[in-house]
């Protein structure tokens, strides 16, 4: 644990390609999944509509410079979730991003890059154990104290709905993961090592394949319909008044 | 599922957030330092009640600084608008303390428009305009701070009496919108701050329309749902309002009329107040000279029109906007209070520099801040009311230590935003004197009551519970009725039994004992309501406030048996004022129990001379 | 007009559904952002509209007399006590407008209790606080009963 690489331990009994061909195929789930939500719901053809709408009430024109710098503070944005308007939920989604971002990262460099047992630098493996406990920190605080139903509309912090497919499987997929990687140290390839990675596997499985009914693709869309808001704004075709010149207030 | 109950004690509960109850919290606690004051609200004290979107104009304001009106102008004024049925005495301790509150509004940071001068700038006689989209919430922050504790998102269901004297207030329950808590409140003093009533009548608007009555839909007629239980005596229930307003989106027409002096025509152009003067005289008799003219027969004239067929009635907007900045005033008006009518403009593409706008009367109203005054009959002010008008404490009901402040108290008209703070003030100061007059009375409330009203508050989730079990999905249950499906029948009744829209406000006595025929089954439907939530649940309690209002509605215009406004309903088998017999206010008294009303007339005394009766 | 909350907008803060005056503002169980679950009791008193950082709720005229194509979006900036209308036509036409809503910082209002404690014996007149002062006239005004 920690320092070993637990899919090279897992090459006992599965071949490394076995275990690539998987994550290619998730990642692939994720691209089919967001394609579909795209094509059959149609967000995709909203999404152009709504574009050329806005385009036809431009009253300037962008250069290319400006749209790229724009895309930029974009990204930036997202970098820092800034789109989030509160702290708690600011900071539980940037240790859940990051955790995720860092898990899936070093998952993916151990299988295909370090296969073989002990050959993975130890900085690895804990990247992926502190990756899966910052998904877990971030996760959990969320599940239970920030949801906004939770937090705002009376729902008990143990109530499940669609919603939840993304964070649940999220969740479960890490805490699997670490719980795991703990029994295959400590009690070897034994029966109950194997029932929890089964439920490791299965939910790892559920995060990615899901992304039709669940909000994962929403991690695309929000950046998309955010740079599309950037531009609104700075070419005129935005329908939000812009700040007041004046300040009122002014009596202390 | 057991249910969590929260006890809280108090000096001093306010039931309700909005004007009313923010003045009575700022005041009481002005005068009671060390008094528990708590606050309760169902909605959130930032933007609940009828100002949450803000108002343009504060509509009762003397301006006795600068010479401009005297209490005694105004009580004429509120008197000839209600064909001379106001409480003078409550009438003019608004309007003597009604100053005192605007200049602590403008000191707070309401933005009061100005003219070159200095002075406040005039919509009309009694109003000025203010920059308003934040009134609310800087009302809001002055009460927030006064009172010991607020309590959002609490629906108070009922209020308690004494469990040793049925005729003494001892406090309110209610439940927890958002997690279903019990709540037993229990206090020395109750001030019921809560809305008056929309949605007792149908409305010209069924689909999604229906959210925008004139008067707030959250403005379920709690201030009289909460109080007809408890046998105080109720007032005037049959003043109903109706309001001439731009159609569709209710838009307000004061700044329009008074201000801009944009004038209504019917669609030939023609105006037809003057034409209609002969008939109005022959209804009114003398009435009809009242200047201005009361808002009533100013209906009354518009409704003949349209009947005639000479509608649609349309403000002719274009013909006063000549510069942009009465054009900013125009639009202000609207966005700061009824921005749906900007959006009726916009997307009906209506420039109103251009294009005159629609106007219509409203469905029914049943308030007592506004140009109306039902509700509950109080006490005066001690230093100038009659003695039949007072026993001992300002502002309080015939229930010993319920107080009532803004849509509550009955008679007190033209009150409008600040004048409801300013009843709200009146009544905080006088419950702490009451209070601090009787030490060692500490009111007690009957446990097992409590207890029993705690299954009653919940039953309706219950009765959807149990009975959801019979029927495989949607809204149609042989055993239940959804809040919804209760209000539109109350709706539909009050519509063609007590005089709603769709009979020209006309109903008569044979009408209206049917109406209460099916007021009573739709009373007892009640004990079948269900509720799939919480919010229905609070739906569900916001209907029963709301038929306790119908009822009370149709037997006080049962009792009139006169047409005192026409314009705002008629009764079509007495159609004439009589002043020989209904120079009076009507009173009832209502017995939960066996489920009567006892009607009577009360005495109207002139504090301000010069109203003249009409003779026969 | 009712409230409709924008899908990829909403990042799910709950202000909307604290601040609802009518209680209409809740979380969809699907996206777990908010929604307006009941606009036929929905005033459009733009409270959630003005409440959401995001900008995420907007308002449709209630579609049994608001045709199509309209937007009247808002901007209000407590800070600087101003608030901005932004107003399309049907037709394309703009109108864009700015108004004050307040002249003193948010939190400053002084409380009752602030104020030097009030002599009790005046429990008994009909002064109210601030009273005759804040009337801005030497006296309340009172009736002589005959």
């Amino acid at each position: 644990m920690f320092t070993t690489n637990p899919f090279a331990v897992l090459t006992d009994f599965l071949s490394p390609l076995a275990m690539q061909i998987y994550v290619v195929l998730m990642a692939l789930a994720v691209v089919a999944g967001t394609l579909f939500d795209m094509v059959h719901k149609g967000s995709a053809k909203f999404f152009a509509q709504h574009r050329d709408e806005s385009e036809a009430r431009a009253q300037r024109r962008l250069g290319g410079g400006e749209k790229v710098s724009l895309a930029i503070a974009t990204i930036a944005e997202a970098a820092v979730s800034g789109e989030f308007c509160k702290w708690p939920r600011r900071l539980s989604h940037l240790l859940t991003m990051y955790g995720f971002l860092l898990y899936v990262i070093t998952t993916v460099v151990m299988i295909f890059a370090y296969p073989a047992r002990d050959s993975a630098p130890p900085i690895l493996p804990m990247l992926w154990t502190v990756g899966a406990l910052m998904i877990l920190a971030g996760g959990l605080w969320f599940f239970f104290f920030l949801r906004v139903n939770v937090s705002h509309d009376g729902a008990s912090p143990f109530h499940l709905g669609q919603a939840d497919l993304f964070i649940g499987s999220l969740l479960a997929s890490a805490a699997f993961a670490l719980i795991w990687d703990f029994m295959q140290t400590t009690y070897g390839h034994s029966i109950p090592t194997w029932i929890v990675f089964g439920a490791y596997i299965f939910f790892t499985t559920l995060l990615f394949v899901s992304v039709p009914w669940s909000k994962f693709a929403h991690m695309f869309f929000k950046p998309a319909v955010a740079f599309q808001r950037k531009l609104e704004e700075a070419n005129g075709s935005s329908d939000l008044p812009g700040p007041a010149a004046e300040n009122y207030i002014v009596r202390s | 599922m057991t249910r969590r109950t929260k006890f809280v004690d108090s000096d001093i509960l306010i039931v309700g957030g909005g004007f009313g109850g923010c003045g009575a919290a700022y005041e009481s606690r002005y005068w009671g330092r060390d008094l528990k004051i708590v606050l309760i609200e169902k909605a959130n004290v930032e933007r609940s009640g009828a100002v949450a979107h803000g108002l343009s104009a504060i509509n009762c304001y003397m301006g006795m600084q600068w010479g401009e009106n005297q209490p005694e102008d105004f009580v004429r004024y509120a008197r000839g608008d209600l064909m001379g049925l106001v409480r003078e005495d409550l009438v003019y301790d608004i309007a003597r303390h009604v100053d005192s509150t605007v200049h602590k509004f403008e000191e707070w940071g309401l933005p009061i428009m100005k003219n070159p001068n200095g002075r406040y700038m005039r919509e009309g006689k009694w109003q000025i305009m203010i920059h308003g989209e934040s009134y609310k919430p800087i009302v809001a922050e002055a009460a927030r701070k006064s009172a010991t504790e607020v309590y959002n998102r609490v629906m108070v269901t009922h209020l308690l009496t004494d469990k040793t004297r049925p005729n003494r207030i001892a406090g309110a329950v209610g439940f927890n919108v958002r997690n279903g808590d019990f709540y037993v409140f229990r206090a020395k003093v109750v001030i019921v701050g809560a809305g008056g009533g929309s949605h007792i009548y149908r409305p010209r608007a069924v689909g999604e329309g229906m959210g925008r009555t004139w008067y707030a839909p959250w403005s379920t007629a709690s201030a009289y749902g909460l109080i007809i239980p408890t046998g105080a005596i109720m007032t005037q229930m049959e003043n109903k309002i109706v309001l001439t307003r731009f159609k569709d989106g209710y838009g307000p027409v004061g700044a329009w009329f008074l201000l801009l002096k944009s004038q209504a025509t019917n669609a030939a152009g023609e105006h037809y107040e003057k034409d209609r003067y002969p008939e109005i005289k022959a209804r009114v008799g003398h009435y009809v000279d009242i200047v201005p003219m009361p808002t009533c027969l100013r209906n009354h004239a518009m409704l003949e029109e349209i009947k005639a067929g000479k509608g649609p009635i349309y403000m002719h907007t274009q013909k006063v906007l000549d510069t942009k900045e009465k054009e900013e005033i125009g639009w202000e008006d609207f966005l700061d209070m009824t921005v749906g009518q900007a959006v009726v403009w916009a997307s009906q593409n209506i420039e109103p520099k251009e294009k005159p706008s629609e106007l219509i009367t409203s469905e029914p109203y049943i308030m007592g801040s506004h140009a109306t005054c039902s509700g509950a009959w109080a006490s005066g002010p001690e230093d100038c009311a009659p003695a039949e008008y007072q026993w001992g404490y300002n502002r309080m009901t015939t229930v010993e230590g319920l107080f009532g402040a803004g849509d509550t108290i009955g008679g007190s008209a033209h009150k409008f935003s600040a004048g409801s703070f300013t009843e709200g003030r009146i009544a905080g100061k006088a419950a702490v004197r009451y209070i601090l007059d009787r030490k060692n009375e500490s009111p007690q409330v009957d446990d097992d009551y409590v207890e029993s009203l705690k299954q009653a508050v919940f039953k309706p989730l219950e009765t959807y519970r149990v009975g959801r079990n019979e029927f495989v999905a949607g809204t149609v249950s042989p055993n239940f009725i959804t809040p919804l499906q209760g209000l539109q029948r109350l709706e539909k009744i009050m519509d063609e039994y007590v005089g709603g829209y769709s009979m020209f406000y006309v109903t008569s006595e044979n009408l209206l004992n049917r109406g209460l025929e099916l007021l009573r089954m739709l009373q007892e439907d009640f004990e079948h309501v269900g509720a799939e939530n919480l919010h229905q649940l609070q739906r569900a309690w916001e209907l029963q406030h709301r038929i306790l209002t119908g009822e009370a509605v149709a037997q006080h215009t049962l009792y009139r048996k006169e047409t005192r406004w026409p314009g705002y309903y008629y009764r079509g088998d007495y159609p004439k004022l009589d002043d020989s017999q209904w120079h009076c206010f009507t009173g009832s008294q209502y017995n939960t129990k066996t489920r009567e009303w006892k009607m009577s007339k009360l005495p109207v005394h002139r504090l301000i001379e010069g109203f003249e009766l009409l003779q026969a | 007009m009712p409230t409709y909350t924008d899908m990829t907008r909403c990042d799910g803060c709950g202000d909307c559904v604290d601040i609802c005056p009518s209680d209409i503002m809740h979380i969809d169980p699907v996206y777990r952002r908010s929604y307006n679950i009941e606009p036929n009791f929905c005033w459009e008193c733009y409270s959630c509209v003005k409440a959401c950082e995001q900008h995420a709720i907007d308002v449709r005229g209630y579609a049994d007399f608001a045709p199509l194509g309209h937007k009247v979006r808002v901007l209000r900036e407590a800070k600087k006590g101003s608030i901005s209308w932004k107003i399309r036509y049907r037709d394309g036409r703009i109108k864009e407008f700015t108004f004050p809503i307040r002249t003193t910082p948010w939190g400053s209002i002084k409380a009752a209790q602030e104020y030097e404690n009030p002599d009790l014996r005046a429990l008994g007149s009909p002064l109210l606080a601030h009273e005759p002062e804040a009337l801005h006239v030497a006296a309340l005004p009172t009736i002589k009963k005959a």
